[in-house]
């Protein structure tokens, strides 16, 4: 049994028709043609799927997308418009937070989700807050210090 | 020498401009990046393995009719259906399809193409398998016995190389030696004994390995996320027995591999569904794949050292024995019993020298590199042991350090005399890093403790090879076959050609991992991408500029001797005006290319005449030196750990692009951390995966992360890569389960002789006795 549900992915509508078992990494990847995200593990481990719903961070490998239906969702391709970089993405860069680049796209969601709700966090939150993300390269050290470069400069500017 | 600090986290000291940023970084920021599970083709079908029902059993039958039947399925292979032949590295042991026996668990008995993944799935579930089943012999060290019954029954047979030496499970036995070391240890004031313990681990890349096959006509494309595609290449064309020319390698975005995605792989399994149904097939691995089905863990390891000393701390002597499990098949491994011999010697001053190395057959989940393979869990038992040596003599084991590491002139293990080398320097700098003198001066809270302990790996020195290819606009571009497995190692080649050719990095693009495009690469294995690929991309943009510099000297009528190229355009020195741009050289259409490969660095001589079964390693080439020193807190009621502090001070030689060599130590010291705490493959009693999933094999997380400082001790080594420098990638996880163990041991009084230290074991440690087992 298929169901018809709408989703807003990075503010643009998708009908869709799903299986009520399918995944919304998996109607992300596959129905809309958005690949940014990534499948690690399939099993809320690792966070590499990591996508905002309503403004909130879900491991959308274990989230159905029947219960995206009408929410508005965001994938790290939703971040910028792709030439000009978010202040995160280029921090990423600068700061050595982006080596093989897989947990990337679910590291910078988390991120964004952090700075949404705690603009000027503690090293300590900024750990927490992506230690649902998975990252065998960096160490964390490059991410850690991007968020929290990011979150110095903003509250600079006020 | 130089030294280069890297601030910590948190740390005011102001960062060093980071112009360099990697070409590859925007597409992995906004996520437009491709990897190999990012692509679809028109008409896919997705794959699925038969993997063995049983460790070790001899297959009677396969009926796949049942499985063909399924609705939806295009194709089911066995041995059958492939051309029967074997493959390895060092020994031809393995089949594509197991045929007489399978030897693992993951061991591939079928694989389907169908549909859906979860057709294919179902369909590999339907082939049945009749079994004669054999008892698992996980037990690596028992394997080795006189009586133990042989795993590889022709093992004789098998095309293997001649420097091996092989006897039944034994798949290779090392012995390195030098002098008299029994006399020597019968003379010693002091001798000391251990016995140490590790299980295997995992790579654990967070991209599970993806593959993707298409046949035009008589050739395959195939795209794989391998660490090593001209490896996979020869693997394809070998177990197909069709030629190289006909099979292409490429390489999508790779989602890290640290040795898991090195040798080939899977490459042919999918290649040969692709050739059967006539379509494009892919095959993704599930997380619990990734686990259990790759021929690639790290290996367990089983370490006796015993080392004799004179009271003021001079090593007379030194055995070992260590035992290895290689599991089921060889793959790329079989260089490990000689890596880890060297390993139990480590970066020291030796008298005398005689360690025998075995590596083993078992049913398990075959071992091939991971991240400096041998190296962390050798260096883990021989750093603890001399903290034990210093303690027996009444010694501090920084002491012990200071009077035995290697320095200039000084003789390796098997007579390599060391040329200029920073072991000392780096003990001194992580010294200081972590505060040792207030660990001295018994400043920390009596639950904390600082371990120390230094290591060493080789560079590898092979051929490699690289074009530079200039356009019509001034820009140019790379063609190199080296392989980009996320460390930037080939995002920055263009730094080391840019300088030749006076233009910038970002002037330069690169055309990589494509077996086609690309000469012969070793790919992303050995820490050695910067070292032979850096070496011949410098060649080739030698090449280049002395064309250039032709070319110009014709255009401006001067002399050769006379122009320097600069800014992007050949010029007269001291005359800038005078001048013509690249571009305008380069944009006539006449090509200008330059190729090369450059003169491979050989290590230093050394004597493996009381060696047996020597591979040639007795002498590492341009050696990297390691000292690592951790802080942990000991919660003694429970045995967690928590590592609050860790000073990574490396000599790597010269550092060619410090954002990378940086994120190196960040991503290899956490490794290390977690291969020292948490991360073990558990298995049953018959060596079957208990915790192939990322709830129980527990990685780092970003809240488990300690301040981590790093030192970079420039030494200026003869025979080292482009301007000086050395490998960067796996001496990072080298001796941090080592200096983590040290300092438990501190904090609880006893050393922890099973890696990885759990909480549990280090309880256990602290509870039991001194002497009795922990």
């Amino acid at each position: 049994m298929a169901v018809d549900i709408t989703l807003s992915v990075n503010g643009v509508p998708y009908p869709l028709t799903v299986d009520p078992h399918a995944s919304l990494l998996h109607t992300v990847r596959g129905d809309v043609g958005l690949t940014g995200s990534k499948e690690g593990c399939d099993d809320s481990e690792c966070g590499a799927c990591m996508m905002l719903v309503d403004g909130r961070p879900v491991n959308s490998c274990s989230y159905l997308a029947v219960q995206a239906d009408g929410s508005d969702v965001t994938t790290v391709e939703g971040l910028s418009d792709g030439e000009t970089l978010a202040p995160l993405q280029e921090a990423f860069l600068t700061r050595g937070g982006v080596q093989c680049g897989f947990c990337t796209p679910g590291m910078l969601v988390s991120a964004t989700a952090l700075l949404d709700r705690s603009p000027n966090p503690s090293e300590d939150e900024i750990r927490t807050a992506v230690s649902g993300n998975l990252c065998r390269c960096t160490g964390y050290d490059g991410i850690v210090k991007a968020i929290a470069a990011v979150a110095a400069e903003r509250a600079a500017q006020g | 020498m130089s030294v280069i600090d890297t601030p910590a986290q948190g740390s005011s000291t102001p960062e060093r401009p980071r112009a360099f940023l990697r070409p590859d970084g925007k597409e992995k920021v906004t996520g437009l990046g491709r990897y190999t599970a990012d692509l679809t083709f028109t008409g896919q079908l997705h794959a699925a393995f038969r993997y063995a029902d049983h460790p070790h059993a001899r297959i009677v039958s396969i009926d796949t009719s049942r499985a063909k039947a399924l609705p939806g399925v295009f194709a089911v292979v066995t041995h059958e259906d492939v051309p029967d032949v074997r493959y390895g590295g060092m020994t031809q042991d393995r089949r594509l399809f197991a045929k007489e026996k399978v030897l693992w668990e993951g061991d591939v008995v079928a694989g389907v193409a169908a549909r859906t993944v979860e057709i294919a799935r179902e369909a590999a579930a339907l082939v049945e398998v009749e079994y004669e089943v054999l008892s698992a012999q996980p037990d690596y060290v028992a394997n080795m016995a006189p009586d133990a019954p042989v795993l590889h029954e022709g093992w004789a047979e098998y095309g293997a190389d001649e420097n091996l030496v092989r006897d039944g499970n034994v798949m290779s036995r090392y012995v390195i030696a030098k002098g008299d070391a029994d006399a020597a240890m019968a003379g010693a004031d002091v001798v000391v004994k251990s016995h140490y313990v590790s299980d295997a681990s995992q790579g654990v890349p967070i991209e599970p390995r993806a593959l993707v096959a298409q046949w035009t006509g008589d050739s395959v494309t195939v795209w794989s996320s391998t660490q090593v595609p001209f490896a996979a290449r020869s693997g394809v064309a070998h177990t197909l027995q069709i030629p190289e020319s006909k099979v292409r390698i490429v390489v999508p975005l790779l989602g890290g591999g640290f040795g898991s995605k090195c040798d080939f792989h899977f490459e042919a399994h999918v290649a040969i569904l692709a050739k059967v149904t006539r379509r494009p097939v892919r095959l993704v691995f599930t997380r619990k794949e990734e686990f259990v089905a790759p021929d690639h863990r790290r290996e367990g390891m089983d370490i006796e050292l015993e080392t004799g000393v004179t009271r003021d701390g001079r090593i007379v002597a030194r055995r070992g024995r260590m035992v290895l499990d290689k599991g089921a098949y060889t793959g790329e491994g079989g260089f490990f019993a000689q890596m880890a011999a060297m390993h139990a010697c480590g970066p020291y001053k030796l008298d005398t020298v005689r360690v025998e190395a075995f590596l083993n057959y078992s049913t398990n989940q075959p071992a091939a590199s991971i991240r400096a393979p041998t190296a962390p869990q050798a260096c883990w038992a021989l750093e603890q042991h001399l903290d034990e040596v210093a303690a027996a003599i009444g010694m501090d084991p920084v002491e012990l350090r200071r009077r035995t590491l290697v320095a200039e002139g000084d003789e390796g293990p098997a007579g390599q005399v060391f040329e200029k080398i920073g072991a000392k320097e780096t003990l001194e700098a992580a010294l200081e890093l972590i505060g040792y003198d207030a660990y001295l001066r018994g400043e920390l809270p009596d639950d904390e403790a600082v371990g120390v302990a230094c290591g060493w790996w080789p560079c590898f020195g092979v051929p490699s090879g690289a074009y530079v290819k200039l356009n019509g606009d001034g820009t140019a571009t790379i063609v190199t076959g080296a392989q980009e497995n996320g460390s930037g190692s080939v995002m920055g080649l263009p730094i080391l050609a840019a300088e030749i050719l006076g233009m910038s990095p970002s002037d330069f693009s690169i055309n990589y991992q494509d077996t086609d495009a690309g000469p012969w690469d070793m790919g992303s294995s050995g820490s050695q991408t910067t070292f032979n690929n850096g070496r011949a991309v410098v060649e080739a943009a030698q090449e280049v500029r002395a064309k250039l510099l032709a070319m110009g000297a014709e255009k401006l009528e001067a002399d050769v001797a006379d122009l320097e190229l600069a800014d992007g355009a050949v010029r007269v020195k001291g005359a800038p005006e005078t001048s013509v741009t690249i571009a305008d050289l380069a944009g006539t259409g006449e090509p200008i290319l330059g190729k090369g490969s450059g003169e491979v660095p050989e290590a230093a001589a050394s004597d493996a005449s009381a060696c047996v079964g020597s591979l040639g390693m007795e002498s590492f080439l341009a050696p990297q030196l390691i000292t690592h020193a951790a802080r942990v807190k000991v919660d003694r009621d429970t045995g967690v750990v928590r590592v609050l502090d860790f000073a990574a001070a490396h000599d790597s030689g010269v550092i060619v692009n410090k954002v990378g060599a940086d994120g190196q130590v960040y991503g290899g010291v956490m490794m290390g951390i977690g291969q020292a705490l948490t991360e073990a493959t558990w298995t049953d009693e018959e060596g079957r995966q208990k915790n192939p999933g990322l709830l129980d094999y527990k990685l780092q997380t970003a809240s488990d992360g300690p301040r981590i400082q790093i030192r970079w001790i420039e030494i200026e080594t003869p025979n080292a890569g482009p301007k000086g420098s050395k490998g960067v990638g796996e001496p990072p996880s080298v001796p941090t389960s080592g200096a983590v163990g040290n300092a438990i041991a501190k904090v609880i009084g006893r050393h922890v002789d099973k890696l990885p230290m759990t909480a549990e074991r280090v309880w256990l440690a602290a509870n039991s006795p001194a002497g009795e087992d922990q």
